[in-house]
């Protein structure tokens, strides 16, 4: 098994008296695509935020192939490599789509101090955003603006701006949110794809989808980690169907 | 070296100076607090407050002024509402604008109606003249205005605390969609905590009046404080306006004592070193403001 | 922009027509400086702050100071405008970089209010409210500037200058971070922008500008006064960039400026009390026009139905993309 990319040790996060991560270990290994899953409201995005540095953690360490980021800052963190996606949609609205990737590009980020030149003559930036658009099925729409695009472009577009920064570590939180069928299945082609040569961790609802195509699985149930482990394991685990059928259970008592 | 009757007197003038900047202070943080608008214009309201006494003091008095002042004032602030409408849910700096240009037009109707001069507004008789305990010669008036501002403080919080509407407020100040859902009338919510504001802005007028000379510009003096008290208090916290007011209110007083002009620069100086500290006030809660 | 600097060249010659005078003309490039590098801190990147007239006193103060009783001159005192402006700036910036909406507008408020009460503490050399008279304009590589016309041309030369380079900031890679930090600040930190770095050169960079056309100003009026540094004249600056709609345009600022100050010349004629008009003004303004005049012209000409801009740019001039 190969060394962890991101690990977390005992992550704890609580707001005011209520606690969302109990104690959390993780460990995510490279070039994988693994999922977090679990029911509402079990701290998911919570711990996607302090994976990020979004939020501050109230216990616990986060490591970094091998290295100790918890207390780094999240730009720091994304120029180590670690970018996500937001599940409420992030953009920068008033902005193109090639000016939305370009302004995410390292080859951009580098220059950013430049007060003089053009930014449309950063050729590398330029190039690499071209590249990128055509990567996520946006070509022909640079120069649109992203708040005129449909829901599903904009989806992909916030995919987009976290691979813009070549990542090591993709985060996505729930990036088919909201999204009809077939833009769905484009997505998690696209998300297919990329596993095959980035890490990326997904938050997603669809135990199809986790199953099938992750291979590497968390399982977050009330703020802790009932299970982690391949599909396998997962799907023949009981604390996971309990969880899983508790709230389906609860659903349906409630009808 | 200021002797021990100075310096008592000082302390004293400050409790009373803090007061009124917390009374001034929580007109001004409902309104931040509940609709996220920097009202500029408070500080013109305060003055408002205090130019009605002037004029009503003839006819009802003093106290007839006390109690009519927050209704008038509370009536403007009710107009200004209605302005300030559509600056909701865009960035904080339209609302601010508008109270600004408020201030502004509503600063020159006073300079219209009564000049530019300075006038006095006398005490009621029953409080006029000194107040003698020991080594210590105090105002009357200001015994008065501190048991005046207590009370009131003390009315607001019950209201705020202990009444459905008050709830209401609060609930409205971090939730828009819950209390519009709960079938609560937002619209009024919001043109009845601006009066609030308003009001307890038009009282401190009032009750400050004879204290002071009562000139045009009393209004953009007063503003500021408010904003320095809720900065340092924290925003959406009602004890924390208090001793924020208090806080400035003293400070301000005793600095008097060492530096006499520079009691302005000391609050501002106050106001960097707390939010240096604590980014939040005092006593601050997370609020939308920050995102 | 050619255009602009057309028709402000020739200014001077078209004013007396208009019922105008060139000090007007010259006040309005003064106040343009100041407002288009305010308006990179304000429309650019979102930045609500309001106490910047202080900086555009102290920069004229800065001048005045070091012309009067450090080392006299025309190049050395206005380049100490800048600098020592930015150095302000860049100072405050550093405890309001990290600080948004609310609190960054009451910081900066703060700050203005304070760097105010500085200069009347500082009266033995500042002039206290009386302010610092008695400057000169000394020649700038032997053209006399004391007559109206020489000077309107000097600040021309600054007018463009600035203008070029703030348009270059605008569209540099600097200027895309600045504007993704006003969509999301959120969103330029997780693509790894530490933002308050950005935050803080914008501030200083704008307090720069303010210094130059405070500098400007003290050399116009031949004395610095206190009077632009009052919170009241603060909002002339915002309420400049808005008028002529700073949210929606480069140029917005210098139409912004323009109109203003001919309608403050206008109304001061009308009446003693045209501060009502203006109070009144700014409401309108807000409630009515919040894009601003070139922000309403821009979305008169844009078609609703085309959504690509540049389809849009095609079908407006009728040339291909």
């Amino acid at each position: 098994m190969n060394a962890a990319l991101l690990e977390t040790r005992g992550l704890r996060k609580a707001f005011g008296g209520h606690v969302v991560l109990d104690g959390v270990d993780l460990a995510f290994p490279p070039r994988q695509l693994s999922a977090l899953i679990g029911p509402n409201g079990a701290g998911k995005t919570t711990c996607f935020n302090l994976l990020t540095g979004f939020l501050s953690t109230d216990g616990g360490r986060i490591l970094w192939k091998g290295t100790d980021i918890t207390a780094l800052a999240p730009d720091r963190r994304a120029r180590l490599g670690i970018c996500r996606s937001f599940q409420i949609l992030n953009l920068f609205d008033d902005y193109t789509v090639l000016e939305n990737i370009r302004v995410a590009s390292p080859a951009m980020r580098r220059r950013a101090f430049d007060c003089w030149t053009p930014a449309a003559s950063v050729s590398e930036a330029e190039d690499k955003a071209a590249a990128m658009i055509r990567l996520i099925g946006l070509h022909g729409r640079e120069h649109v603006a992203a708040r005129f695009m449909s829901y599903g472009q904009r989806r992909l577009l916030e995919i987009g701006l976290a691979l813009a920064g070549e990542p090591e570590l993709l985060l996505l939180d729930e990036p088919t949110s909201g999204l009809g069928s077939r833009p769905m299945e484009t997505l998690r082609e696209l998300v297919q794809r990329l596993a095959e040569d980035l890490t990326i961790v997904v938050i997603e609802h669809d135990m199809d989808f986790v199953l099938r195509l992750s291979r590497h699985i968390a399982v977050l149930h009330r703020g802790q980690v009932i299970a982690q482990g391949p599909p396998e394991a997962i799907r023949d685990d009981p604390q996971v169907r309990e969880a899983y059928l508790g709230t389906l259970r609860y659903a349906r008592g409630r009808r | 070296m200021p002797d021990l009757a100075e310096l008592v007197t000082q302390l004293l003038n400050g409790v009373v100076l803090g007061l009124l900047y917390a009374i001034i202070a929580l007109g001004f943080m409902l309104i931040l607090g509940t609709m996220e608008v920097i009202n500029f214009s408070h500080g013109v309201l305060f003055a408002l407050g205090g130019y009605s006494a002037l004029a009503l003091g003839p006819y009802v008095g003093w106290w007839g002024a006390l109690l009519l002042a927050p209704v008038i004032v509370g009536g403007v602030g009710v107009l200004l509402e209605l302005g300030v409408r559509r600056t909701y849910g865009r960035d904080p700096l339209f609302g601010l604008l508008f109270t600004f240009g408020a201030a502004l037009a509503l600063e020159e109707v006073i300079r219209i109606i009564w000049g530019p001069r300075g006038y006095t507004v006398s005490a009621p008789a029953f409080v006029a003249g000194p107040f003698h305990w020991g080594f210590l010669f105090y105002s009357k008036y200001r015994v008065l205005v501190v048991l005046l501002a207590v009370v009131l403080l003390g009315l607001v919080w019950a209201f705020l605390e202990r009444t459905p509407y008050g709830a209401m407020i609060k609930a409205g100040a971090h939730d828009h969609e819950m209390v519009r859902a709960l079938g609560i009338n937002l619209t009024r919510l919001r043109a009845v905590v601006f009066a609030l504001g308003a009001a307890l802005a038009g009282v401190a007028g009032v009750i400050a009046a004879p204290m002071w000379s009562l000139k045009p510009t009393i209004g953009a003096e007063a503003v500021m404080p408010a904003f320095i008290v809720v900065v340092i208090g924290g925003i959406g916290s009602f004890p924390g306006a208090v001793i924020g007011g208090l806080l400035l209110g003293l400070t301000s007083g005793l600095s008097n004592l060492i530096v006499p002009r520079g009691s302005i620069l000391v609050m501002y100086a106050l106001m960097t070193v707390i939010l240096l500290w604590r980014p939040r006030g005092l006593r601050g809660q997370k609020s939308m403001l920050e995102l | 922009m050619l255009a602009m600097f057309g028709v402000f060249l020739g200014l001077p010659a078209i004013l007396p027509w208009i019922g105008g005078y060139t000090y007007l003309g010259t006040e309005v490039m003064i106040w343009a400086i100041f407002a288009l590098g305010y308006n990179l801190l304000l429309g650019y990147t979102g930045l609500p702050a309001f106490g910047h007239g202080a900086f555009f006193g102290i920069g004229g103060y800065f001048l005045a100071v070091s012309q009067k009783w450090w080392t006299g001159g025309l190049w050395l005192p206005l380049l100490i405008g800048i600098l020592g402006t930015a150095a302000c700036g860049a100072v405050v910036a550093l405890l309001v970089a990290r600080k948004r909406g609310i609190y960054f507008a009451l910081l900066t408020i703060a700050f203005g209010v304070m760097f105010s009460f500085l200069v009347f503490v500082l009266g033995t050399w500042t002039g206290g409210e009386d302010g610092l008279t008695g400057l000169q304009r000394p020649s700038a590589a032997g053209v006399n500037l004391r007559g109206n016309l020489a000077f309107y041309y000097f600040v021309y030369a600054f007018f463009v200058v600035s203008t070029i380079v703030l348009w270059r900031i605008v569209r540099s890679p600097f200027g895309q971070v600045i504007g993704a930090i006003k969509q999301s600040e959120t969103r330029a930190r997780a693509v790894g922008y530490d933002t308050a770095r950005y935050k803080w050169a914008v501030f200083t960079l704008s307090c720069a500008f303010a210094g130059l056309a405070g500098g400007l100003y003290a050399l116009a009026r031949f004395g610095a006064f206190p009077e632009p540094m009052s919170l009241q004249q603060s909002g002339n600056v915002v309420l400049m960039c808005l008028i002529g709609g700073g949210f929606a345009s480069f140029y917005g600022p210098v139409l912004g400026v323009a109109v203003f100050l001919v309608l403050r010349d206008f109304f001061s004629t009308m009446t003693d009390h045209w501060m009502l008009l203006y109070g009144l003004l700014f409401m309108a303004i807000i409630l009515f026009m919040p894009e601003g005049i070139l922000g309403l012209v821009k979305r008169l000409r844009q078609p609703a139905a085309f959504h690509d801009t540049r389809e849009a740019e095609a079908a407006r001039t009728g040339h291909e993309p």
